[in-house]
């Protein structure tokens, strides 16, 4: 069932992948940011080159959600000051197992690593979901204060 | 049947600068976007910039002893700072000063007559420093004269050494945000020279969308750097979103150019419409 999934993931991603060695761009809207661990791109190196003693900086990294037809990526910046434009439409294209961004009115790009990926209509149903059990939260708690 | 609505409007004051802290005096509704506990908000009731705005301006004035070194120039500049400040009949004007256990009021709405630069002049540096205490009574007392259209600024003159407050420095922030102030803090460190204080005063007023300055720019340069910011200031109004946290986390991020740089309030309380 995992690997059904998975495959079909990569099935729904492939146009991406594709369109990044060819330099097509995707286009996307990001819907939300926060900042968060540098984790993804401070563990790799540290692994590789550093001893059991070595300590991960702990500098914030923004965290992006990154929505587009098909796929919803959660991005992670190499640094604090790593921005991605948050313009209501955004360029963009897979590039090994990074997605490059393009900034400065397309002057160049930005990567940035992927921390999750997840197919659009499941991203949906969860906000779907989550948006439900907010409003039912706030129904009760405006009964509650009538009462 | 009755409807009650339960989304309630934030209304965002934010400032817009360059890379080199020059006003962006003719930002655009699309150049921006505002990120409000997590999600990215494009959508926006109103935007405009602020052309002229009526003015809350609280100074608070630290005479403890650990300002002794510089209190005759804290005392200097915010002598020069009355009459400029009370120039524009429709801003509320207010002095407060804070050292050991007390805080007093060394004038509201006399600020420009004779009296109150008497006052000023009769206090002396004395005791510990209750900051955080002082700013939690400065933020109550914005608080009861809120008015809509008005923004509550605070001229914060200390070196942010508090010893003695009850309350923490959380609490303090927690309610200067409550009260939507402004800070500027007017920091008495030598500039390049890194201190606790400083570092508290920076926190106070970054989290508050204000920002600090020296206390060697005197009562001009503080004068004309608030000016500048208010030349770059703009206001933004849109439907909270739907969280279960009181509190929201706020910031404003370009859309286009990255060079920009946007200074707001850190977060704002979430109340239900009435």
């Amino acid at each position: 069932m995992k690997n059904l999934f998975l495959l079909s993931l990569s099935l729904i991603a492939l146009p991406a992948l594709v369109a990044g060695q060819g330099g097509i761009y995707e286009h996307g809207s990001v819907v939300r940011m926060h900042m968060g661990e540098c984790t993804l791109a401070h563990h790799g190196f540290m692994t590789a080159f550093g001893n059991s003693a070595t300590e991960v900086p702990q500098e914030s990294c923004p965290e992006y959600t990154l929505v587009s037809e098909k796929v919803v990526f959660v991005l992670v910046g190499k640094s604090s000051n790593q921005l991605i434009p948050l313009a209501e439409t955004i360029d963009f294209r897979l590039q090994k197992n990074e997605l490059a961004v393009r900034v400065d009115d397309a002057k160049h790009e930005t990567k940035f690593a992927i921390k999750e990926m997840m197919v659009r209509s499941e991203w949906d149903r969860i906000q779907r979901h989550m948006d439900e059990q907010m409003r039912a939260s706030q129904d009760h708690g405006l009964a509650k204060s009538q009462d | 049947m009755t409807y009650r609505s339960t989304v309630s409007e934030v209304r965002l004051l934010f400032f817009a600068t360059d890379e080199n802290r020059r006003p962006v005096p003719d930002l655009q509704g699309n150049d921006f976007a505002v990120v409000d506990d997590e999600r990215v908000i494009r959508d926006f009731r109103s935007f405009a910039p602020i052309t002229s705005t009526k003015v809350d301006l609280m100074i608070l004035l630290d005479n403890s002893e650990s300002v002794g070194a510089r209190f005759h120039e804290e005392i200097k500049v915010v002598e020069e700072l009355l009459p400029r400040s009370t120039s524009n009949s429709n801003d509320n004007f207010s002095v407060l000063s804070f050292s050991g256990m007390e805080t007093h009021f060394i004038c509201a709405s006399d600020c420009g007559e004779a009296l109150a630069r008497d006052k000023l002049n009769s206090i002396t540096p004395r005791g510990s420093t209750p900051l955080f205490d002082a700013l939690k009574l400065a933020a109550s007392v914005l608080i009861q004269h809120r008015q809509t259209d008005v923004l509550p600024v605070i001229l914060l003159f200390s070196d942010g050494e508090d010893t003695i407050s009850r309350a923490s420095f959380d609490e303090a922030v927690q309610k200067i945000l409550a009260s939507g102030a402004l800070i500027y803090a007017i920091d008495f460190a030598d500039p390049g020279g890194p201190s606790n204080g400083s570092a508290i005063l920076r926190t106070l007023a970054d989290d508050s969308g204000g920002r600090t300055i020296s206390l060697e720019s005197g009562a001009e340069g503080i004068s004309s750097q608030i000016d500048a910011d208010f030349r770059a200031a703009y206001v933004v109004t849109y439907a909270s979103p739907a969280t279960s946290s009181e509190f929201h986390s706020v910031g404003v991020f370009p859309t286009r150019n990255l060079n920009l740089r946007l200074r707001s309030r850190c977060g704002y309380y979430h109340s239900h419409a009435p």
